[in-house]
This record gives structure tokens, C-alpha cells and sequence, in this order.
């Protein structure tokens, strides 16, 4: 099982790349706990996220395939 | 549900002010239109920690943002009476002084149009996935935070 992870923002900056795989997370919950392993400074980000580019609330199971996004505070304008 | 097609909304680069004076001028046509409110975003100097902003870099997840966008802009149509509408962003560099948001709502009446103007305007900033990276004088930089 592989998901697809974009990151952006100040994200992007932390994990050095805009996009990379990762397996064996089976949900939201794990891949955070996941990052926040690899990338310790990732803990001082309130970063929302998206699946298959919907933003989701609370935990949420990932499949196979799935592109699933680490968005940091919108700042457009 | 969608009753209006999905617009270009990012522009490369700053929004020039012919950009904004064309885009006036072809409403003239609309003759049902008595009122029009516009918003400009302009890149502005700051000074943070002693150094100065000399340009903002923005990036997107361009699907995320022009479903939002789209989503922002059906509201709008929904909520106020409006004749027209009209939302630009900029992606990329912006030096400061320049303009990287333009809004511009037309209506019958004025107050639908400022209403409405400003109910985008503080949605795209709050809702829209796009970045600004603040580019220092020295070329450093620090991630931009909207004010609420």
C-alpha cells in the first residue's frame, strides 16, 4: 500500500521536496504521527490536510493510490 | 451546483494596472450595471525583525485552490445580486509595491456589490491554498501570516 504525499508552504521547505510516497499508513492519525517522526520541526506547523484534494476533518483511512496533501496556514492575498 | 463555468483565476507575476483598467473598461457594455466595488491586494514593505520585504512568492495546489475558487465564486453569485465578477490571484514573485489580488464585483446598487466584494475577499485569504513567502532585501525569507 503507497500513498502520494504533496507537501507545500513551509512544509515543502521542512521535508525538502514537494512530493514522495510513503507506505504502511493505514490513516491520517498514523501519517501525522509518522512526519512528526521524520520531521521533528513539523510539530510547530497547524497543518491541515487533504485527500484526493478534499480537505478532511478528523481521522480519515487511506487506500492505496490515495494523494493526500500537508496544506500549512493559507496565507493568499 | 454549478451554474457558472470555472474561471482563470492565477495570473503569472503581479496584476498590471492595465490589466485593471481593461478589465473596466469592458464593462461598459453592461449597461444594467450601476455600481462597482473593487478590492486590490498590494504587496506591501514590511519590516520584520529588522528586515525589509522587497517581494512575496506565492504558490498554490492549484486543483485545491480553483475548486475553491469556484466554490467561493458560486456563493457569491447565491448570496448577493451581482451582474458580474471577477477574482484574480497572483502566483510567483510580486515585488512590493506591485498588485497580486484583484477583486471586482458589479451589481445594480452599490451596496451588493461592496458586500459582496468583501465577503470574497476575506474568503479567498482564509480559505484559498495559496502561500506567500516573504522575500527579504537580503534574500532570505520568512513564510507570510494572514492577519484574521
Amino acid at each position: 500500500m503507497e500513498i502520494n504525499i504533496l507537501a507545500f508552504g513551509q512544509i515543502e521547505e521542512i521535508i525538502g521536496k514537494d512530493s514522495f510516497t510513503l507506505s504502511d499508513v493505514r490513516d491520517t492519525e498514523a501519517l501525522k504521527s509518522k512526519l512528526s517522526d521524520l520531521y521533528p520541526e513539523m510539530n510547530r506547523i497547524p497543518y491541515s490536510i487533504s485527500v484526493n484534494k478534499n480537505i478532511i476533518n478528523g481521522n480519515h483511512t487511506l487506500e492505496n493510490g490515495d494523494e493526500v496533501a500537508l496544506l500549512p496556514p493559507f496565507s493568499g492575498g | 451546483m454549478s451554474t457558472h463555468k470555472k474561471k482563470k483565476v492565477f495570473i503569472e507575476g503581479p496584476i498590471s494596472p492595465d490589466f485593471i483598467a481593461e478589465s473596466i473598461a469592458h464593462h461598459s457594455v453592461k449597461t444594467n450595471i450601476g455600481a462597482h466595488s473593487i478590492f486590490l491586494g498590494q504587496v506591501r514593505a514590511d519590516q520584520i525583525d529588522g528586515q525589509k520585504v522587497k517581494a512575496i512568492e506565492y504558490t498554490t495546489y492549484r486543483e485545491l485552490a480553483e475548486d475553491k475558487f469556484h466554490e467561493i465564486r458560486e456563493a457569491a453569485f447565491e448570496k448577493f445580486e451581482l451582474v458580474c465578477m471577477h477574482i484574480y490571484h497572483s502566483l510567483g514573485v510580486v515585488p512590493c509595491g506591485e498588485m497580486c489580488l484583484f477583486v471586482f464585483t458589479s451589481s445594480k446598487h452599490r451596496k451588493e456589490a461592496q458586500d459582496a466584494c468583501n465577503y470574497i475577499v476575506e474568503r479567498v485569504k482564509k480559505e484559498v491554498a495559496v502561500w506567500g513567502k516573504e522575500i527579504f532585501e537580503n534574500d532570505s525569507h520568512t513564510w507570510k501570516q494572514n492577519t484574521v
